[in-house]
């Protein structure tokens, strides 16, 4: 008996609609404790690690009709199977955080005024949730999602050996701030600028995608993100890194791009770069605030959940405690 | 060139039967009176095909040249077709990609795309539209 309800029977009391849909031939999830207040959470799919195709299709039963229409509207089944897991993702890991009372298949998402997705609380609902703030990126070999509670956060992933096609500094000329050009500019070995290429770009990214307005709301050229080295001694309990924080300066007349956000860089899986942009807490003293908290978890959905935080998986760039 | 076509094809597409109802009430000289008589708006209607096949053949040039600098960009696999109503999210389009296409465009058609022009942009065709109105902007 796979489903007893279908997912557009909606608002129905949670907890009974999930004991319901638990009887289709997915097992349960395993819930998650919540983020902490300075806290970001990182899950993410390694696509090609799913090679069972009934597995991908259970998945799809997670869907809402409007996402499966959008994923058979997509050509080929790499991408195809990108969208479903990009969708299972944000699914599973905001059920995880409802302590698995609400079921993946039951959330509805909605955009705000610019484009940006975000949970939709219904009505009559039993369980209240937290207020999740969640994040999606994905390249064709990684998809992950960032959580927060309440605060707004943005994450953007790439491969590090990602050759763009176009020359590195007219992409920086046409979109970069000039402190970006220049700075790129001085790296004359083109890997490593590459490399920096593809580190603000990420960054740049991550805060568009926090902000929420959309690229052309918060255009790349009118911020700045540079590196500052640390003046602070280094610690010997903190996890190595490359002893640079990473700032942010926008205009300051712009009512739009605000300053009060911190940042993370990673390299994940040693494969993939992940930027973590997260709002600062105006109540918090600033010296409490230079470093971000981070747990990261790699996920099979229904298969296998594994903490990488600590581990050869997950290696500071910069910005994480 | 262009105008000797669309006088050919105006007389070639009138419909056959027109001919064969005008045999059933007429003598032979009515037809070639009646022949004579479609063969006048085909020259009025010259100039305007002329400029009207010149103007489909710089859509779809444009159309030709942003589909080749989106195949190049997305690199999609073989049996994908990239088409005019492709639509880039579809094709696998990030940011990063949405990016270099935008840049590409501009490069290759000496034109500047605003980012709120840019985001709009659904299919290629969407693409190719918005090329062709800056590049006619341009040259006015």
């Amino acid at each position: 008996m796979r489903r007893l309800l279908r997912g557009d029977m909606l608002p129905l009391p949670s907890n009974l609609v999930s004991r319901h849909l638990v009887v289709s031939s997915l097992p349960s999830l395993p819930p998650a404790p919540l983020p902490l207040r300075r806290e970001a959470h990182l899950w993410y799919i390694v696509p090609n690690e799913l090679e069972d195709t009934s597995l991908l299709q259970d998945y799809m039963e997670l869907l809402s009709p409007c996402e499966k229409e959008n994923v058979l509207s997509i050509k080929g089944e790499a991408l195809k199977k990108c969208a479903i897991l990009s969708r299972v993702l944000v699914r599973t890991t905001l059920s995880r955080y409802t302590d698995c009372k609400v079921n993946p298949r039951l959330f509805k998402f909605r955009k705000n005024r610019f484009g940006k997705p975000e949970v939709e609380h219904q009505n009559g609902c039993l369980w209240v949730p937290p207020s999740l703030q969640f994040n999606i990126s994905h390249t064709s070999s990684m998809i992950a999602c960032g959580v927060t509670v309440d605060v707004p956060i943005g994450i953007d992933i790439e491969e590090k050996r990602r050759k763009p096609v176009n020359n590195i500094l007219s992409l920086a000329h046409r979109y970069f701030s000039p402190y970006e050009v220049q700075y790129l500019a001085s790296f004359m070995d083109p890997e490593s600028r590459q490399s920096e290429f593809l580190r603000l770009w990420t960054l740049k990214e991550a805060y568009v995608k926090a902000l929420g307005r959309g690229f052309s709301g918060a255009p790349f050229r009118d911020f700045t993100i540079r590196f500052e080295k640390s003046t602070d001694s280094v610690v010997p309990e903190r996890p190595k890194s490359e002893e640079f924080r990473i700032m942010i300066d926008t205009a300051s007349d712009s009512e739009n791009l605000t300053a009060n956000w911190q940042f993370a860089l990673v390299e994940l899986s040693g494969s993939h770069l992940a930027a973590i942009c997260m709002e600062k807490d105006e109540n918090m003293p600033g010296t409490e605030q230079v470093f971000l908290k981070l747990k990261v978890w790699k996920t099979l959905p229904f298969v296998e959940d594994k903490c990488m935080s600590q581990t050869d998986a997950v290696i500071n760039i910069s910005g994480l405690c | 060139m262009a105008s000797l076509a669309g006088t050919t094809i105006s007389i070639a597409s009138r419909p056959w039967h027109s001919l064969q109802a005008a045999k059933e009430f007429s003598s032979l000289k009515s037809i070639s009176f009646s022949s004579i008589r479609k063969s006048f708006p085909a020259i009025r209607l010259q100039p305007a095909s002329s400029r009207l096949q010149i103007c489909c053949a710089a859509k779809s040039d444009t159309l030709e040249k942003v589909l080749k600098i989106v195949r190049k960009q997305l690199a999609v696999p073989e049996g994908t077709a990239v088409i005019a109503e492709s639509k880039f999210s579809e094709l696998g389009a990030d940011s990063l990609d949405t990016v270099e296409i935008v840049m590409g465009l501009e490069e290759a058609f000496g034109i500047s795309v605003e980012e709120e022009s840019a985001q709009k942009i659904i299919t290629v065709q969407d693409a190719a539209d918005l090329i062709q109105e800056l590049v006619e902007a341009k040259s006015c």
